[in-house]
C-alpha cells in the first residue's frame, strides 16, 4: 500500500472542505482499504469521518426514516424499525458481507462500493473506470458477471451492493452536503450515472460533497423481499438479485416497486413494469410478460447470456411469492 | 501513549499507509493472523473496543486511542477465556492458523448470534476442519478423552500443542522476529509464453531501501523440479530457479530484495522487463496436435508437449464391449482448484552463529527441499539446515519447493536474513493446483449389471512444468478403475503441456479425478439397465478375494490388509435411509439422493521412507523425534498416541518433534496418505524398540527373564516388582547403558482404504442453487488412532469435496491469466456452504498399518464431488458431467415446474 496522510476530520466542514481540495474521504474503509493495497486507487490524502456524529437512526416527520451516513450495516440490519417496516433492506444488508465487514462499514460508504469487476481490480489490465481513456478488457472477456443492462462500449461492470438494490426499491434519497454548507437531496435513482463513455464517474457527487444521510419514504407495500441468487450460500457478489415491495387490495396488486441487482452499472429500475402489474391480478401469465418486458432490452455480454434467461425465471418466483396469499 | 494492544501500551507510531495487521505484528504480537490480507478470511480478526474486525481493513492510525484486543489478550487472571477453552475441549481446529481469528470472532458473538451461526461465521474461513468442531467448541461440546496410560491408541486425545494454538502463541512460519531481516518479493510474469530479452533494473535499485535484484542471468543454470518426491526421476528437471523463459502467467521473472516489503514490492514494479511475445497453448488437445507451441525442448521434440503417456490392458476391451449387452460411454470434467490452504507459502533463510545456513519453512517436505537446495546451490549437506514449527495447512500444496530457494540464495549472497511470504494472490497464480482432467468412460455390461469392459481415457492439464504430472496421471489411472472387479479393462492417458500454471500434488492426487468420471459413469450405466446405484456397485465392486488390479498384470505390492468397502456401503445406505438431515427448503425445489465410493492405495507406488528416534529422559518421560511433518493432518498427535501406547504410557508423557533436519531422523514428506502407514510404523518399531531395550536392561539387571517385565506409566513391572523409570535410567545411564532407540519404515507392502459418500440434495428449480440436506460418508480406514482427529480429516476432505464440486473454479482469461485470485471470487466453503457430514467408520483392523490403521486424510474427498453429481442426476434427471456445479451452469436444464 502507498503511504497516505491521515487526518481526522473535526466536522462535516472540515471533511468536505478537505475532500473539495482532493483528499479522499474514508469512512468504514473496507472496500477502500482493499482498492489501496491493491493500488488500484492510490490517494495520497485521507479524510476520516467515522467519528463525525452521523450516526443515528430517526424516524422522520412523515412516518419514514433518516438514516445517518455513518450508521454500521450491522446496526442498521438489526434495527428495529427496519426489521419491521423495511424487510427488504434488513435481507439485503443480511445477504451481504461477513460481520466483521458490516461491523465497519457505513451507510454512505455501501453506497459507494466499487464495482467488483475483475478487470477493474487488476492494475495490469486497462480499464476505462480506473484509467479513463485506457479501454475496457472485461468486454470480449470473461464476462460472467458483468452487466446486461445499461452498458456501453466504454464499461460493462456492475454495481456490487446489494443494500442499494433494496433502496432503490424503497425509493430512497441520498442527502449530500457539500464544503458550503449546502444540502440537498437526490433521488437514488438519479443519484447513480450509467457509465456511458466516463464511466469513471459513478455518481452524481461533486468534488467536497459528503453524503450526510439516506432518507426512505414510508413504505408503500407490506410484502417485500430480497432475493438474491449467488454461486453458493455463504456470502457471494449476486448473479442477480431482485428487490420487491409490493401491496396487495382486494386480490389485485395495489403497489409494484421492483429493483434488480447484478446486472447493471446501478441497481436497476424499470417503470414500465410496475406499471404493468398495477391494478392487476396476479397471474403467471402477467409475471411472464413483466419478465419479457423488463428483459427486452437486455444485452448478453458472452459469459453472461445466463442471467437474462435467469432473470426472468427469479423475478417471475419472486412475484409468484410476494402476490400469494 | 495512544495504541493500545492487549492493555499494553505501545511505544511506535504507524507507518504511514501502515494496515492494523501489520502493526501489531511489528509488535511482536504474532497471533494476529494473515490469510488473505484482503478482509475474506478473517484469521486477522481482533476487537477494537470489542467489536470484532478485519484488522488487515483498518488503518492502524484508526486504532488511536481505541482498545485493541488480540487472542493473545482475551486470558483473564492466568484462565483461558471460555472460547478458548472451548475452542480446546471441542478441538475446533485442525493446523490452527484460523483458530486465533476464529476464536475472536465467536467470544464476541451474543446469543441471538450464536444461534445463527451460518450468518455470523461468515466472515472467518477455515480450510481444515469443516466447521463442525467450530460449531461444537459453540455448543460447549466436548470430544476429547482423558489420557490414560496403555490407553493412548484410539483416544481422542487433544492436540499437543492446543494451548499454544487457542492462546495466540503457537508459532507458525512467519511467526518469529528476526533481526536485520531482509524481505524478498518477486516480478511474476503477465505473460503466458515469452522469452525475456532484457530486464532494465536502474530503477528498481534506485528505490530507497533496495538491496539486490536477481534475474535468471544470477541463478545456477541448473534444471530441477518443484515436485518433491523420494524418486526425484518421477518429476521432470524441466525449471530453474529464474528463467529466460516464462511459460505461465505467474512465473517468477526477477527477485527484489530489499529493507522492506514496501520497498522490494516497489522494486519489482520499477523493474522494465522486455519480452519476445511467443505463441501460447492452453488446452492439452490443442497442445497435442502438430504445430502447437512447444513449451519445452529436451531432445525429445517428437513427443511435443506430451510430458508421458501411460497406458495399459488387462483382458480384452473389445471382446468385453462385444458381449455387454448395454454399453456406455461419455466424457467428464474436473476443473482446476488451488488448495488454499490459509498459511500461504513462505520462508525465511540465515546464516546461522554456527555458520551453517537454515531454512525456516512451511513445508510437508523438509528432508526432500534440503536435498534440491543442497544441489542447487552446491551445498555440503551438514551445512544445511531446513525446519518447519507449526505448518498452517498443507493439502499437497506444500509438497512443493516454490519458496525455499530464492530466499536461500538470497541469503547466501547477501549475507542478512531474508524472508518471502507469498500474497494470497502469489498463492493462486504462482503455487500449483489440482491437475485439470478430462476423462472419457466407456463402460460394458450384462444385462444383469455385471461389468464386462472397463475404459478410461484421460487428458490431463499439467500445464507449465511437469512436476507429478506422471504421478497424478499414474493414480487417475490406477485405484478408481481397481475399485471394479472386471475381466477387461484398458485405460490410456496423456499427461500434456501448456502455458497454464502448473498442476502439482493435490489430497486425492489424480485418482479423484478419474474417481469423478467413473463413479458418474457407473450412476449413468445403472439408469440404463434400471438398476440402483447401490446394486450395480454391490455387483461390481471389489471383494476381499479379488486381485487388486486396474490395467496392468504385473505383480502388485498392494493387498487387502483389511476390507470393509462393503461395510461402508451398507452404514451410507443406513444412514440415508434414517430419516435425519434437513427438509428440503420450502419452495420450488426438486430433490435428489446419491452415492459415490472410492478406493486409495495407502501410500504412493514410488519408494517412500521415514525414520523415528526416541530416548528416555531422566524424569521419566520420553522423547520422540519423527521426520514427518504436522500441517493439521494430526500425525504429531497419532505418532506420540502410537509411541505411548506401545510403552504403556501417557500421551502426554511423550515429548515430540518433527519435521527437522537437524533434530529429527530422515523422512520422504508427509504426502500421499504416509504420516500413518510409514512415519506412523516408524514411531511403532521405535517405541517397540525403546521398550524391548528397558524391559531387557530391567530383566538383566534384576536376572530375571525379560519375558515377566512389562512398562507402565512410570515404571517397570514385574509382578509386585517396580522400578521407577527415574530409578532405572539413573542406574542405567550410571552404567553406561544408553536407553534410546531408531528406527526405518518403508512403505511397502501397501494396504488400501475405502470411503463411500452420500448426499441428499435439494435443487432449486428456478435458479439452479444447490443445498445439500443430508451428507453421510462412511470410511475404513482400519483401527483410527484418533477417532476424533480422523473424523476431523474425513470432515475436512469431505467439505472440501463439496468445494470442488460447488463453488471453487479458478477462472482464467483467454491469455491465461487468472481472474479470480482472491478468496472473495475464488469460493472456498465458508461456514454456510459446509454441510454437516455423519462419519462412519467401518469396524476393521488392518493388519498391514501400523497398529490395525491405515491411510484417512485424502481418500474421502474423492467420492464427494461424484455423489453430489449422481444426486443431481437423481433429482433433474440431467447429468452434470463437469465440475463445479454452479448455479448458472445448472438452472437452465431444470424445468421450473416439477
Amino acid at each position: 500500500m502507498n503511504p497516505f496522510e491521515y487526518t481526522r476530520a473535526a466536522s462535516r466542514h472540515e471533511a468536505a472542505t478537505m475532500a473539495a481540495g482532493g483528499a479522499t474521504v474514508i469512512a468504514g474503509g473496507t472496500n477502500l482499504l482493499d482498492l489501496m493495497k491493491l493500488e488500484v486507487m492510490t490517494p495520497e490524502r485521507l479524510v476520516d469521518i467515522s467519528r463525525l456524529d452521523m450516526d443515528d437512526i430517526e424516524t422522520t416527520a412523515d412516518g419514514g426514516l433518516r438514516i445517518g451516513a455513518m450508521v454500521r450495516n450491522s446496526d442498521l440490519a438489526a434495527h428495529e424499525i427496519v426489521r419491521s417496516t423495511y424487510p427488504v433492506l434488513s435481507r439485503a444488508l443480511l445477504a451481504g458481507a461477513s460481520g466483521q465487514l458490516r461491523n465497519k462499514a457505513s451507510t454512505g460508504g455501501n453506497l459507494l462500493q466499487r464495482t467488483r469487476c475483475y478487470y477493474f481490480y487488476d492494475t495490469a489490465m486497462p480499464c476505462n473506470k480506473r484509467e479513463p481513456g485506457s479501454g475496457c478488457q472485461a468486454i470480449g472477456g470473461a464476462t460472467r458477471l458483468h452487466a446486461i443492462f445499461g452498458a456501453s462500449d466504454h464499461c460493462i461492470a456492475t454495481h456490487p451492493s446489494d443494500m442499494a438494490v433494496a433502496l432503490q426499491a424503497l425509493d430512497a434519497k441520498v442527502e449530500i452536503e457539500n464544503a458550503t454548507g449546502d444540502i440537498r437531496t437526490v433521488e437514488l435513482e438519479s443519484f447513480y450515472r450509467l457509465p456511458g463513455n466516463t464511466p469513471h464517474i459513478e455518481t452524481e457527487l461533486k468534488p467536497g460533497d459528503l453524503i450526510t444521510a439516506v432518507i426512505i419514504p414510508p413504505a408503500k407495500g407490506s410484502r417485500q423481499t430480497y432475493r438474491k441468487v449467488r454461486d453458493r450460500a455463504s456470502y457471494a457478489f449476486a448473479l442477480v438479485s431482485v428487490a420487491g415491495v409490493i401491496e396487495m387490495s382486494d386480490g389485485k396488486i395495489a403497489h409494484a416497486s421492483l429493483a434488480f441487482g447484478g446486472v447493471a452499472h446501478k441497481p436497476w429500475r424499470n417503470a414500465e413494469i410496475e406499471q404493468m402489474l398495477l391494478g392487476e391480478a396476479p397471474s403467471q401469465d402477467l409475471f411472464r410478460r413483466v419478465a419479457d418486458t423488463l428483459l427486452r432490452n437486455a444485452e448478453a455480454q458472452g459469459d453472461n447470456a445466463f442471467k437474462i434467461k435467469l432473470l426472468h425465471r427469479t423475478l417471475c418466483a419472486v412475484l409468484t411469492e410476494l402476490t400469494e396469499g | 501513549m495512544s495504541y493500545t494492544i492487549d492493555s499494553k501500551a505501545v511505544s511506535q507510531e504507524p507507518r504511514p499507509g501502515q494496515c492494523l495487521r501489520t502493526f501489531i505484528r511489528d509488535a511482536g504480537v504474532f497471533g494476529v493472523k494473515k490469510g488473505c490480507d484482503q478482509g475474506d478470511c478473517g484469521a486477522c480478526t481482533v476487537w477494537l473496543d470489542g467489536v470484532p474486525v478485519h484488522s488487515c481493513l483498518m488503518p492502524a492510525h484508526r486504532a488511536k486511542d481505541k482498545q485493541v484486543t488480540t487472542v493473545q489478550g482475551l486470558e483473564h487472571d492466568g484462565h483461558l477465556h471460555p472460547v478458548q477453552q472451548a475452542f480446546c475441549d471441542a478441538q475446533a481446529f485442525q493446523c490452527g492458523f484460523c483458530a486465533a481469528g476464529m476464536i475472536m470472532t465467536v467470544a464476541a458473538l451474543d446469543e441471538e448470534q450464536r444461534a445463527d451461526l451460518p450468518r455470523n461465521l461468515k466472515g472467518n474461513l477455515c480450510r481444515c476442519t469443516g466447521y463442525r468442531a467450530i460449531e461444537d467448541a459453540v455448543h460447549g461440546i466436548r470430544s476429547t478423552d482423558d489420557d490414560i496410560a496403555g490407553a493412548a491408541c484410539g483416544a481422542s486425545l487433544p492436540n499437543p500443542f492446543t494451548q499454544g494454538i487457542v492462546t495466540g502463541h503457537a508459532r507458525y512460519t512467519m511467526d518469529v522476529a528476526v533481526e536485520n531481516l531482509l524481505h524478498l518479493k518477486v516480478l511474476r510474469s503477465p505473460h503466458a509464453h515469452a522469452r525475456i530479452v532484457s530486464i532494465d533494473q536502474s530503477k528498481a535499485r534506485a528505490i530507497p531501501g533496495v538491496v539486490e535484484v536477481f534475474t535468471w542471468e544470477d541463478v545456477p543454470r541448473k534444471l530441477f523440479s518443484s515436485a518433491t518426491h523420494e524418486d526425484h526421476l518421477v518429476d521432470p528437471d524441466d525449471m530453474y530457479v529464474l528463467d529466460n523463459v516464462a511459460r505461465f502467467v505467474g512465473q517468477r521473472v526477477a527477485a527484489v530484495v530489499a529493507e522492506t516489503e514496501a520497498a522490494a514490492e516497489a522494486g519489482c514494479r520499477a523493474l522494465q522487463v522486455e519480452y519476445e511475445i511467443l505463441p501460447a497453448v492452453f488446452d492439452p488437445v490443442e497442445a497435442m496436435q502438430d504445430g502447437a507451441p512447444i513449451l519445452h525442448s529436451k531432445g525429445n521434440e517428437a513427443k511435443g508437449n506430451i510430458f508421458v503417456t501411460i497406458k495399459g490392458e488387462v483382458g480384452n476391451v473389445e471382446s468385453g464391449f462385444a458381449e455387454a449387452a448395454v454399453v456406455h460411454e461419455k466424457t467428464y470434467s474436473t476443473s482446476r482448484v488451488q488448495h488454499a490452504h490459509l498459511e500461504t507459502h513462505g520462508s525465511i533463510a540465515w546464516r546461522g552463529e554456527d555458520g551453517r545456513l537454515h531454512v525456516r519453512t512451511s513445508t510437508q517436505a523438509p528432508f526432500i527441499a534440503h536435498q534440491k537446495l543442497c544441489y542447487l546451490f552446491g551445498i555440503f549437506p551438514h551445512d544445511l539446515h531446513v525446519f518447519t514449527e507449526r505448518v498452517g495447512g498443507g493439502f499437497g500444496g506444500k509438497q512443493e519447493m516454490v519458496s525455499e530457494d530464492l530466499c536461500l540464495m538470497a541469503t547466501m549472497k547477501l549475507g542478512r536474513p531474508v524472508k518471502w511470504e507469498f500474497t494470497r494472490e502469489e498463492q493462486f497464480i504462482g503455487a500449483t493446483t489440482r491437475h485439470q482432467m478430462t476423462t472419457k468412460v466407456k463402460l460394458g455390461a450384462k444385462a444383469d449389471g455385471t461389468l464386462t469392459a472397463l475404459e478410461v481415457h484421460v487428458v490431463s492439464n499439467t500445464g507449465a512444468y511437469g512436476g507429478h504430472g506422471s504421478e497424478t496421471l499414474a493414480a487417475s489411472l490406477g485405484s478408481p478403475l481397481s475399485a471394479y472387479r472386471c475381466k477387461n479393462k484398458k485405460a490410456d492417458g496423456h499427461a500434456v503441456y501448456t502455458n497454464m500454471i502448473p498442476g502439482g500434488g493435490f489430497r486425492g492426487y489424480g485418482a479423484s479425478q478419474s474417481t469423478f468420471a467413473i463413479e458418474c459413469a457407473m450412476d449413468d450405466l445403472a439408469e440404463k439397465l434400471g438398476m440402483d446405484g447401490f446394486a450395480i456397485r454391490r455387483k461390481n465392486m471389489i471383494g476381499p478375494d479379488d486381485v487388486i488390479e486396474s490395467v496392468w498384470s504385473d505383480p502388485s505390492d498392494v493387498s487387502f490388509g483389511s476390507y470393509g468397502l462393503d461395510e461402508c456401503l451398507d452404514l451410507v445406505e443406513a444412514a440415508l435411509a434414517n430419516g435425519e438431515g434437513l427438509p428440503a427448503p420450502e419452495g420450488n425445489w426438486a430433490e435428489g439422493t446419491g452415492i459415490a465410493l472410492s478406493v486409495l492405495e495407502s501410500g504412493p507406488p514410488t519408494e517412500h521412507r521415514s525414520g523415528g528416534e526416541m530416548r528416555l529422559l531422566p524424569d521419566g518421560s520420553y522423547h520422540l523425534a519423527v521426520g514427518s511433518t504436522e500441517m493439521g493432518n494430526g500425525s504429531i498427535n497419532s505418532h506420540r498416541q502410537i509411541a505411548a501406547s506401545i510403552l504403556g504410557t501417557r500421551g502426554n508423557n511423550v515429548d515430540i518433534i518433527n519435521a527437522d533436519t537437524d533434530l529429527t531422523p530422515y523422512d520422504t514428506g508427509t504426502f500421499a496418505s504416509t504420516g500413518t502407514v510409514v512415519a506412523g510404523q516408524a514411531v511403532a518399531l521405535t517405541a517397540k524398540a525403546l521398550h524391548d531395550n528397558i524391559v531387557s536392561y530391567a530383566a538383566r539387571i534384576t536376572d530375571t527373564p525379560v519375558e515377566d517385565w512389562s512398562l507402565v506409566d512410570d515404571a517397570v513391572m514385574n509382578g509386585n516388582r517396580r522400578i521407577e523409570l527415574t530409578e532405572l535410567y539413573k542406574i542405567g545411564t550410571e552404567a553406561g547403558h544408553r536407553f534410546d532407540a531408531k528406527r526405518k519404515a518403508y512403505l511397502s507392502p501397501r494396504t488400501i482404504a475405502f470411503n463411500v459418500q452420500g448426499v441428499r440434495l435439494a435443487v432449486h428449480r428456478v435458479t439452479g442453487e444447490v443445498r445439500v440436506l443430508h451428507s453421510v460418508h462412511a470410511a475404513d480406514i482400519g483401527r483410527p488412532i484418533n477417532p476424533m482427529q480422523c473424523r476431523g480429516q474425513l470432515e475436512g476432505a469431505v467439505a472440501m469435496g463439496y468445494g470442488w464440486a460447488l463453488t471453487e473454479h479458478m477462472v482464467y482469461d483467454d491469455h491465461g491469466k487468472m481472474l479470480n485470485p482472491a478468496l472473495r471470487n475464488y469460493h472456498i466453503p465458508a461456514f454456510a456452504d459446509t454441510p454437516r457430514t455423519k462419519i462412519m467408520f467401518a469396524d476393521t483392523h488392518d493388519t498391514i498399518g501400523p497398529l490395525g490403521a491405515k491411510a484417512q486424510g485424502e481418500c474421502a474427498i474423492n467420492a464427494v464431488a461424484p455423489a453430489v453429481s449422481n444426486a443431481l442426476a437423481n433429482a433433474t434427471g440431467v447429468r452434470f458431467a463437469h465440475l463445479p456445479f454452479s448455479p448458472d451452469r445448472i438452472f437452465d436444464q431444470l424445468s421450473v415446474t416439477a
